[in-house]
């Protein structure tokens, strides 16, 4: 089991049996290549001392293919070892091993760019810079939300700044998921927070109903019990108006339902009109028909127990 | 404003069934050639790439290239004798992953036997920190890829007593976020692939009681765009591979019939290649092995009748899952 990278998204090229040839020439040579250099490092490894020459084909082994973990685990253990030497030579160690270092951190910054899923060098990157007598944390990978986090812990960041931040990454593109987990991970809501949230949603949905990302942290914005009645009936208000003007728009039916359902409020006449909407519903977006069935039959339940 | 839903146009003619003799094929020639380019750069994930292999060829009935008996003492010579792990071929480091696929394939076959299941366990044990979680190997890698890894190859050997399983639990619940999904760590971003690896932890450990169930099938259902595929997260293109990891994630949970899966067995047959054989991620493009062992699951989970059914846990033949005993929780609807 494994989340493999290397083979998604190549388009298949139609070639003639020229270029087929020229091609499968090339390859072997690369191959042959590959197995040389693999042989080279992998025999020259032993515990207490390394070969730069084994040290540098790694290197080009992986900026071409990040994903050969075991050359990321020889990489480990020729920077333990200077770690090791660096503490016997008092006047120039640290500096040696913070060169060699910083050396490290290019090799997975040139992965990283060609290859930004490499998990390998992800961690790679991580286990240098914890092993890192001077760490630089301020670079330009803040945008990759795990490692943001990672670096605000060690540089210390304050809440208020990452909710502004967060604030300004969603007003220039309220489209993008990961931005709306990033914010969800910030803190705990309580009653004073659900408001601003629930402003934020709102403006977000009305920009873009047909955009799923907000509608998703709204779910989870209303789950929160520290919603008030007032709170809910207004934003039911405001969808109404908001299906108005999209009235084919499934993601307001189905907030909808959340505000009226088990989720908020429930009575009577929220349930009859939930009966209205899961039938709507099942027009708008037959591809999840099993789901409002599902809900449909429940809410059906429901209204005839309570008439 | 409006937003374009990122998916893709399937072709005009998307076969109607499973090319079985073009996929057993193609599977077969995978490693019967030591310089297939391919196989020769990619020997940094062999062992897994054997189970996919392996593992199609068992879903459409086939034998592979290689016998049994090849197989298994290829697997007993990337055990390291030391630490008790396998690793992706020989003279590679150990790792998780390969350790859980090496395993899969063995209990497949029945041949548990050629290697140090003893050694195997003392290897997963050494992997789990005091927080519950599991490394991938000894330099610290932590995700909950492989916390599942760590309870398929135990449950697999009987020997999930080896671990603070309490412990595992508390570390994969932790990574639950606020759309009921799961990430690779506590506060990481939910992704369907790691939706699989955790809830197929919770039904192994029989702890689904964790899962918020509504809301996390219903952001796998959302998963499924107009052109009848899967993508991983919200506005991601389709992909195969989900085909099973949403698709199993939702059996687990009961709730399988929450997508169409006539749509969705429309987009797996268009990823066949219909010349070399294979199923690619998207059609059109090159096919693989990986694709093609979680394309033919997939259309298994929807009921082709001609594969053999899939366990949605382990992605594994059934029978096998029955041979072994093992009965991981699967909510009912």
């Amino acid at each position: 089991m494994s989340l493999n990278k290397s083979w998604h998204g190549r388009l298949k090229v139609r070639t003639t049996e020229e270029q087929k040839a020229q091609k499968h020439k090339e390859q072997q040579k690369k191959l042959g290549a590959y197995r040389l250099g693999m042989k080279q490092i992998l025999s020259t490894r032993k515990p207490d001392e390394y070969d730069p020459t084994s040290l540098s084909i790694s290197s080009q082994l992986l900026s071409v293919n990040p994903d050969i973990y075991t050359l990321w685990n020889y990489r480990k253990e020729v920077i333990l070892l200077r770690i090791k030497q660096s503490q016997k030579d008092e006047i120039d160690g640290e500096e040696d091993l913070v060169q060699f270092l910083e050396n490290e951190l290019r090799l997975t910054e040139q992965c990283l760019l060609a290859n930004p899923k490499s998990y390998g060098s992800w961690h790679h990157r991580s286990w240098v810079l914890m092993k890192h007598p001077k760490p630089n944390w301020d670079n330009e990978f803040m945008h990759v939300w795990d490692y943001r986090r990672l670096i605000i812990n060690k540089i210390g960041i304050t809440l208020t700044d990452e909710l502004q931040f967060s604030m300004e990454r969603l007003n220039a593109n309220f489209s993008n998921y990961s931005s709306w987990h990033y914010r969800s991970t910030l803190r705990k809501l309580d009653a004073k927070s659900v408001g601003t949230e629930l402003t934020l949603v709102q403006n977000a949905v009305f920009t873009d109903p047909a955009d799923s990302s907000a509608w998703f942290y709204l779910r989870w914005v209303l789950s929160n019990p520290t919603v008030t009645a007032e709170q809910k009936q207004e934003f039911l208000d405001a969808l109404d108006d908001l299906e108005q003007l999209e009235p084919e728009c499934k993601w307001v039916i189905m907030a909808k339902c959340w505000l009226t359902g088990s989720l908020v409020l429930s009575d009577k006449d929220y349930i009859d009109r939930r009966v209205e909407y899961y039938k709507k519903l099942l027009k708008l977006d037959p591809t999840r028909k099993g789901q409002y069935l599902d809900y449909l039959k429940a809410a059906e339940e429901k209204t005839k127990i309570t008439s | 404003m409006a937003t374009l839903i990122k998916d893709i146009k399937l072709p005009d003619n998307v076969p109607s069934n499973i090319l079985f003799e073009k996929h057993i094929e193609f599977l077969k020639e995978y490693g019967q050639d030591e310089n297939n380019y391919e196989y020769g750069m990619m020997d940094y994930l062999r062992v897994s790439g054997m189970y996919w292999c392996l593992t199609a060829l068992e879903f459409m009935n086939a034998s592979p290239s290689h016998t049994i008996e090849e197989v298994a003492q290829y697997i007993k010579q990337c055990q390291d004798p030391e630490s008790g792990g396998i690793s992706a071929c020989i003279g590679h480091d150990p790792h998780i992953l390969h350790t859980t696929s090496a395993v899969q394939i063995l209990c497949t076959y029945n041949k548990l036997d050629v290697i140090d299941t003893e050694g195997v366990v003392k290897y997963i044990k050494s992997l789990q920190l005091p927080d519950g979680s599991f490394m991938g190997d000894k330099w610290g890698e932590v995700d909950t890829r492989f916390s599942f890894c760590a309870v398929v190859t135990l449950s697999l050997l009987k020997r999930m007593d080896a671990i603070d399983v309490h412990k595992a639990v508390d570390f994969v619940a932790s990574c639950k976020n606020f759309d009921g999904g799961f990430g690779s760590r506590p506060l990481s971003e939910s992704h369907a692939g790691l939706m699989f690896c955790c809830v197929g932890f919770l039904s192994i450990t029989n702890r689904l009681d964790i899962v918020d169930r509504d809301t996390l099938a219903w952001w796998l259902c959302e998963r499924q765009l107009p052109s009848g595929g899967l993508n991983g997260r919200p506005e991601k293109l389709p992909d195969v591979c989900y085909s099973w990891w949403v698709l199993s994630s939702l059996t687990m949970l009961g709730r399988l019939h929450w997508i169409d899966g006539n749509a969705l067995k429309t987009y797996i047959l268009a990823c066949q290649d219909t010349e070399t054989g294979g199923f690619a991620d998207r059609p059109g493009d090159v096919a693989d092995p990986y694709h093609t062992v979680f394309g033919l699951a997939g259309l298994s989970l929807l009921g082709h009748k001609a594969l053999q059914k899939v366990n949605p846990t382990y992605c594994m033949p059934q029978h096998v899952i029955d041979r072994l005993q093992l009965k991981p929780q699967i909510l009912l609807n």
